[in-house]
């Protein structure tokens, strides 16, 4: 009487798994992935535009050390992220009007203490560390599995994660 | 026990009787945001409920006068986050209105194809949990969770996060079309097609759901209009309201779709609304693929907006979502009203739930797909 | 788009001349967008009015605004109609103004039930008493709130500290 629904339940247990075994298989970040920022320090002027337009207000503007010379940013005043309000909506990326800040696929950000969420602009500047590996396929009815499409290696540009 | 169910009036009945028992549904039951239904029990009939709704209020409009247009925007998408394009393009229409600003066509045809794959992954969110969890049903669960993701990961190639998109500031989309975004979503939508077919053989054609949910909390169309109800709550029973086809936004007015209406009223039927709405889904977006024109997204936005009140309004998931807009010549709204789908239905709980068997309340509260975080903003 | 423009002026106009003492002001805000402007004592009237001979049955939403330099709130009511096809993309708001200590206004849950929450969020937020509402007591905020309406524009929050 229910063999219908049996069968369609049954017919499963042959066809493909669908789980992504993180950690040791991460997904693929497409290019434009929404992590944390990365600061490029030849290019702020500490202007204010990402403090004036962050949604959470977890921008604060600060001087750096001065063992270089920044000559577009008089003031010297770059951007302190607190990343335990950070939304990630990144309109403070877009709306940069120099082009200074930059998406990464950096989403693994946790700490043990709550001051190393608080990071300085030389922190931002670092390079990212993450890149996605495993990008998901869809075989018709035979269901969806994943595939390996890059090895883990640490990226020279943000945009290479492609 | 009785034998007859006894009866109740439309408005909280506050009896003191003794003869009902307080069954609380809680203290704040988490179905998708925290809630505590307040059951009066005479046996296995519920003389009537009590929603006790506010736990999850955070002042939502409060806080929105306090930020600028565009900042306001993650922060309004929250209310109900699987739903977030809607209730983002909710907020910005009012606002566009107010500086005058018109999106180019194209941007037009992103949002669209963005909120059409919104509303399937609120639909399946909706399958999983409200019709799936609640009545039992845990092979639906995975199924309609698995297959979401796929929806989900392609919003992240498009918009950059999985849930929290913040995609439509005023003026138009943040990004174009990725290359290749077409292949991958004709694909997918191919396979899911296939997959709604195994849907309604395992879920809407099941005996078992059939039986819990036909002629269980029917909602006849007079007290429906009465009640003020929205959504797919108002199309199962039987008017035809939804607010793309009678002031269209967006690009809907250039594509060609139905409303799935049915006349019961009952809970079966409200599940079949959204299982034909995620069907007419796959179409808009299909036809929007075709018809996209090529051009600029977006236009750059004013800082401020004029004095001055619109009203603006979009079909979301779970019904017409209304938002009022106040400016006053600054950069921060002087007022901001929610009208969501989920406070306006709010009155179909206490009047559906009444006189019926404690095993049809799950299956009622289901069907009307109610989102607490929307309703108390 | 001409017949359209008329029918909105239509409305205008029938309001106008079924009330003239209790309608203060009435205006197109766009095509689609109306706002009436009433006496607040007569509620009951011209809400009845309008969902007989209009047909206007349903009330989207209840909304307060403050003006506390102006001394006054403003209580808006949202309206539309699902049951007649030339009115279904209108939404006509209905304002009233209210004195700022002590606004009162009636209830219209007896002409519109879906007033039933909208009327309580407003009481709680605003301060606002609708007489003859039959369970009007707070719903979003804590139980044990004793503090002022939240939504006022006065209202003193204590501040957090931002790093």
């Amino acid at each position: 009487m229910f063999l219908g629904e049996m069968y369609e339940g049954i017919k499963h247990i042959f066809k493909r798994t669908f789980t992504l075994k993180y950690p040791y298989q991460k997904q693929l970040l497409q290019k434009g992935f929404r992590g944390r920022h990365l600061l490029y320090l030849e290019k702020c002027t500490g202007c204010g535009i990402c403090a004036w337009i962050c949604p959470e207000k977890c921008i604060s503007m600060v001087p750096v050390k001065k063992d270089k010379e920044y000559p577009q940013n008089p003031e010297m005043r770059f951007p302190q992220y607190w990343y335990a309000r950070c939304c990630f909506c990144h309109f403070c990326t877009d709306y940069c009007p120099t082009g200074a800040l930059d998406y990464t696929p950096d989403y693994e950000l946790a700490e043990y203490d709550r001051e190393l969420l608080l990071w300085s602009p030389e922190r931002l500047s670092r390079q990212p560390t993450n890149v996605g590996t495993y990008q998901s396929v869809i075989h018709g009815n035979q269901g969806v599995t994943f595939e390996q499409v890059t090895k883990p290696k640490v990226l020279a540009h943000a945009a290479d994660a492609q | 026990m009785t034998s007859n169910p006894p009866t109740s009036n439309l408005t909280i009945s506050k009896t003191d009787d003794s003869s009902t028992l307080d069954v609380s549904v809680g203290p704040q039951h988490p179905g998708s945001g925290h809630v505590r239904l307040l059951m009066r029990v005479d046996g296995d009939y519920i003389v009537s409920i009590d929603p006790e709704i506010g736990y999850v209020h955070r002042g939502c409009e409060k806080i929105a006068e306090y930020r600028n247009y565009v900042s306001n925007i993650p922060h309004l998408e929250r209310p109900c986050i699987i739903d977030a394009i809607h209730l983002n393009w909710a907020y910005v229409l009012p606002v566009e209105e107010l500086q005058r600003i018109t999106v180019p066509p194209r941007g037009r045809y992103i949002a669209t194809i963005a909120a059409e794959m919104n509303r399937i992954m609120s639909h399946l969110y909706w399958l999983a949990i409200n019709a799936g969890v609640f009545s039992g049903h845990t092979t639906i669960f995975m199924w309609a969770f698995g297959d979401r993701d796929l929806f989900i990961e392609l919003a992240e190639w498009l918009t950059g996060a999985r849930l929290t998109y913040s995609f439509l500031p005023p003026g138009g989309p943040r990004r174009d079309l990725p290359s290749g975004f077409e292949t991958k979503l004709t694909k997918l939508l191919n396979y899911f097609e296939k997959r709604l077919v195994e849907y309604d053989r395992i879920f809407f054609s099941n005996p078992l759901v059939i039986a819990r949910a036909k002629g269980v909390g029917v909602l006849k169309r007079e007290d429906a209009i009465k009640l003020g109800v929205t959504g797919p709550v108002l199309r199962g029973s039987g008017v035809e309201y939804d607010v793309r086809k009678i002031e269209p936004y967006g690009a809907y007015a250039d594509l060609n779709f139905k409303i799935p209406t049915f006349q019961e009223g009952d809970s079966y039927a409200r599940f079949l609304v959204r299982f034909e709405e995620m069907k007419q889904s796959i179409s808009i977006i299909r036809q929007a693929l075709e018809k996209i024109p090529k051009g600029p997204i977006a236009r750059k936005a004013p800082l401020v907006a004029p004095e001055g009140e619109a009203v603006g309004r979009v079909e979301s998931s779970r019904g017409e979502y209304t938002v009022m807009v106040m400016g006053d010549n600054s950069d921060k709204p002087y007022r901001v009203k929610i009208m969501n789908g989920s406070f306006r239905n709010l009155i179909a709980l206490p009047y559906l739930i009444r006189n019926v068997h404690v095993a049809d309340m799950p299956i009622i509260y289901g069907s009307l797909d109610y989102w607490p975080v929307e309703a108390d903003r | 788009m001409n017949q359209e423009i008329t029918r909105e002026e239509t409305i205008i106009n029938k309001t106008k001349s079924n009330f003239p003492d209790f309608v203060k002001d009435a205006k197109i805000d766009r095509h689609l967008r109306l706002t009436i402007t009433f006496d607040k004592d007569h509620l009951l009237e011209i809400a009845k009015w309008m969902r007989e001979e209009l047909g206007l049955d349903h009330l989207k939403g209840v909304a307060g605004i403050d003006f506390p330099t102006h001394k006054k709130l403003e209580v808006l009511y949202f309206l539309g109609s699902f049951s007649k096809p030339e009115l279904q993309n209108l939404i006509v708001t209905l304002k009233a103004e209210l004195p700022r200590d002590n606004p009162s206004i009636a209830s219209a849950v007896s002409i519109w039930q879906s007033a039933h929450f909208h009327e309580r969020e407003t009481f709680e937020m605003f301060g606002v008493k609708f007489e003859g509402h039959p369970d009007l007591r707070k719903l979003l905020t804590l139980d044990n709130w004793e503090g002022p309406p939240p939504m006022l524009k006065d209202i003193k929050f204590p501040e957090i500290g931002q790093r």
